[in-house]
């Protein structure tokens, strides 16, 4: 187990570096952030005193080298617009992040599996067939369309949360219940058909015939083997839940990460979406990696060696 | 029963709760959305009004040009004695303090005009400061600027100069001080969290006229239009800055909130580069003029704009500006003609363009774009249209990739001479190179006596409307959503909000 993590961990450097080459080469691609930082009419002199001072007019390799070797001192240099070290303006935003991120994966899960679970065990009966019919809807709603109906529908004409911002638990309901929409619909599909392919199994046969409570069959002995490509999928959703939180955060205008990296996309603040682009990146591989730990705990034929 | 109950129970909690929410922003603080959180509270940070608006509040300027009347009128400042046409005698306010207790004199704004004049620390605003050759104390409440030519500009240069305290300004830098600054405002620094709100209480001991009734203020960036629409709707904002056209029926029954429009400094325009490099039929004037009989500007203005647009008379200077020419008028809808014209040119069955437009950088601008290559198409004018990420726009505006024929929306500042030397020959993104033009431009930049300088300006718009390097469209129009109950608030067409004779009314 500890010589499988440390062979994971080892094997998400060329990960690292990979993203480090792609953030970097991406940016410079989308062209020079002193067009969009100083006002059209700047003078030529002004342009060179911005891109000298923030070193854009350097060649580029020597860009890369100064953006490696200081990322692996925790340096991801200073946002264009801010003046401020990019890692510093993401971590303030992390929190927020965060919050949103976990609880929208809590109601994702707890509402998403059983919603699965109880549509597998009542198949092809209505609550089956409306079960279905609202997953497909809430995969197919874009989450920012969701989420103007939701401020419409629950801020403005009942007025039973605040229409954005941060603060109370009252401010977290909207966007994480717009956002998880779309995760819940795709859990409860998942979750779903592994139990339609489990509960035909021989050996939920036998725990029925040995006399077990149909609630144990189902919820203990079906869920927990049907488990393994539900938590697969969860996993992998982290990496939408990261794109997820762009959208919605400026929504609700929620001060996280995705906004800042929005605003930095738009203004070509080449640092901070370096060091959005890496942060995200990371947590991807991080969390999948827990996940690929966590299939050993849940069956116990994996074993990792 | 137990289950109605439950939900009764639950619904009032979230209701009451919910009004708790309301409650927390009382009678006196007024909490204002814009599109995005400062980057900087120094106001000669950047140059985007969202920054400025929170900071000016905080950190005063020599001078500010007053929209309701258009007059830039004393701040920390009280007069300008002009020695010679370069030489400016300023006269400081007296009696002024810092909030941090360090006196506002001459040693603060010398300070203060250095870093103006320091392309390193203010490169945003080197096109004003440019001119300043040297700055030096002649006593305590007078400053010496010395300028290397006339400067026809320099009181809207001055309202530009915001003061900073010097020894808290060296004690923490220019970053620091525009993360937590230090100022002579009505309002003094209170908190911020980032991304969500940056709080102001009243200054106790301002040396003016405080905001009557209000004792905080709330910035709260709030980038989706339809969140800020919805806000200004339940009560947690009350001022609300770039609301979108489409906001105004549904606000104008509202009694609580007052819309107020403002014509913006914005000159929308569709470049007609002639320069000899930029091959095209555009390069003869009579194809410029016919295009501009081709556009039907009213009905851009009607269907795209609910008429919240500005006609701009065939010209670039707005009404209020000193050389705006009232000879003049728009060229009108006559397409007709535009096929005549195009035909005298050799062009009987019109001719294939292309037409770049930035999408996503001003209100509407795609769906301009596309009428007006609609439009262009009734004449024969075959444009392909370009659409551009807005980065990429202002991209190729500067290199002038754009030519032949492009959108834009151009905001100079408010002098006339900004707005001409857009069209000077070398500039980088002028459409035209004319020499009659730049000897008026020229001219102008440079003559300080009103009179004289207003005539340059009326008949450099005259030619311009003759030569027709761009297809003269319309002017922008702002629009925010203010709560009733204050009143003076009157924000100006660079995006710009003031606090000065501002109330809250009971």
């Amino acid at each position: 187990m500890l010589r499988y993590t440390v062979r994971r961990l080892i094997l998400t450097i060329p990960v690292v570096f990979g993203i480090l080459v792609i953030s970097f080469m991406l940016t410079r691609l989308s062209g020079d952030p002193t067009d969009l930082i100083l006002p059209p009419d700047a003078p030529d002199s002004a342009r060179e005193a911005f891109r000298r001072i923030n070193g854009l007019d350097r060649p580029l390799i020597s860009q890369f080298g100064t953006f490696v070797v200081n990322v692996f001192r925790g340096d991801f240099g200073n946002s264009l617009r801010f003046h401020e070290p990019a890692l510093s303006l993401v971590m303030e935003r992390m929190g927020a992040t965060m919050e949103l991120a976990v609880a929208v994966m809590a109601i994702a899960i707890l509402v998403g599996i059983p919603t699965g679970v109880v549509a597998a065990y009542m198949r092809n009966t209505p609550v089956d067939i409306s079960v279905r019919g609202v997953s497909l809807l809430g995969q197919a709603m874009p989450s920012f369309y969701l989420g103007i109906l939701s401020i419409i529908v629950f801020a403005v004409w009942l007025r039973w949360f605040p229409s954005g911002g941060r603060g109370t638990w009252l401010h977290l309901v909207l966007p994480a219940t717009t956002l998880s929409f779309q995760l819940i619909a795709l859990i409860a599909r998942v979750t779903r058909s592994c139990m339609l392919d489990v509960l035909g199994q021989d050996y939920i046969r036998t725990a029925r015939a040995k006399g077990l409570s149909e609630r144990r069959v189902v919820w203990l002995h079906a869920l927990r083997n049907a488990f393994i490509p539900v938590l697969t999928v969860i996993g992998l959703q982290v990496g939408f839940l990261l794109g997820g939180v762009i959208v919605t955060e400026t929504v609700f205008s929620w001060p996280g990460v995705g906004r800042l990296a929005v605003q930095a996309i738009y203004a070509r603040d080449f640092p901070v979406v370096q060091a959005v682009v890496f942060l995200f990146a990371m947590i991807f591989v991080l969390v999948n990696l827990i996940v690929d730990l966590l299939y050993a705990a849940v069956d116990p034929r994996i074993g990792y060696r | 029963m137990i289950g109605t109950l439950l939900r009764k129970t639950a619904t009032v909690a979230l209701v009451s709760a919910s009004l708790l929410g309301a409650g927390a922003a009382d009678a006196e603080t007024i909490t204002i959305a814009q599109n995005f959180d400062p980057q900087t509270l120094w106001p000669n940070g950047t140059t985007a009004s969202d920054n400025l608006n929170a900071g000016s509040a905080m950190v005063e300027a020599l001078f500010w040009q007053n929209p309701a009347t258009g007059v830039i009128e004393p701040l920390l400042a009280t007069g300008v004695e002009m020695v010679s046409p370069t030489e400016a005698l300023v006269t400081l306010r007296e009696g002024v303090s810092f909030t941090n207790g360090e006196p506002m004199n001459a040693d603060a704004v010398v300070h203060s005009i250095e870093i103006f004049m320091d392309e390193d620390q203010t490169p945003a605003y080197s096109r004003v400061s440019n001119l300043f050759a040297s700055v030096e104390k002649v006593d305590d409440l007078t400053v010496r600027i010395m300028l290397s030519n006339t400067f026809p500009a320099f009181m809207l240069a001055l309202s530009q100069i915001s003061v900073v305290p010097p020894a808290y300004w060296n004690e923490v830098g220019l970053e620091a001080y525009g993360q937590n600054p230090i100022g002579t405002g009505p309002f003094v620094f209170e908190s911020w969290v980032r991304d969500d709100r940056l709080v102001m209480s009243a200054n106790p001991d301002y040396w003016g006229e405080a905001p009557a009734g209000i004792t905080e203020l709330v910035w709260r960036p709030v980038p989706e239009d339809s969140a800020r629409l919805a806000g200004l709707q339940t009560g947690e904002f009350q001022v609300v800055k770039d609301l979108p056209v489409s906001a105004i029926p549904v606000l104008e029954n509202e009694g609580s909130v007052s819309l107020v429009t403002v014509p913006s400094y914005r000159i929308y325009q569709i470049g007609l580069a002639s320069h000899e490099q930029y091959v095209s039929p555009l390069q003869d004037v009579t194809v410029r003029q016919a295009l501009n009989y081709a556009i039907d500007t009213q009905v851009i203005i009607d269907a795209l704009f609910f008429g919240r647009a500005i006609p701009l008379h065939g010209q670039v200077l707005r009404e209020p500006q000193p050389g705006f020419n009232t000879d003049l008028d728009d060229y009108g809808y006559d397409p007709e003609r535009a096929r005549e014209m195009l035909a005298e040119a050799g062009y009987p069955d019109g001719f294939d363009i292309t037409f770049k437009c930035p999408s996503g950088r001003y209100a509407q601008d795609r769906e301009v774009c596309e009428a007006v290559a609609g439009m262009l198409a009734e004449v024969g004018v075959r444009a392909e249209l370009i659409l551009l990420e807005p980065g990429e726009f202002l991209r190729q505006l500067r290199t002038m990739e754009l030519a032949p024929m492009y959108f834009v929306g151009l905001a100079p500042q408010d002098d006339p001479g900004f707005q001409a030397s857009q069209y000077l020959s070398d500039w980088r993104y002028s459409p035209i190179a004319n020499a009659e033009m730049d000897a008026l431009i020229e001219a102008g930049a440079t003559e300080v006596n009103p009179e004289v300088r207003a005539q340059i300006y009326r008949d450099l718009m005259a030619l311009m409307h003759q030569l027709a390097p761009i297809v003269f469209l319309y002017g922008g129009v702002d629009i925010y959503g203010v709560d009733a109950r204050l009143t003076g608030f009157q924000p100006r067409g660079d995006g710009r909000m003031f606090f000065y004779n501002v109330a809250l009314e009971e």
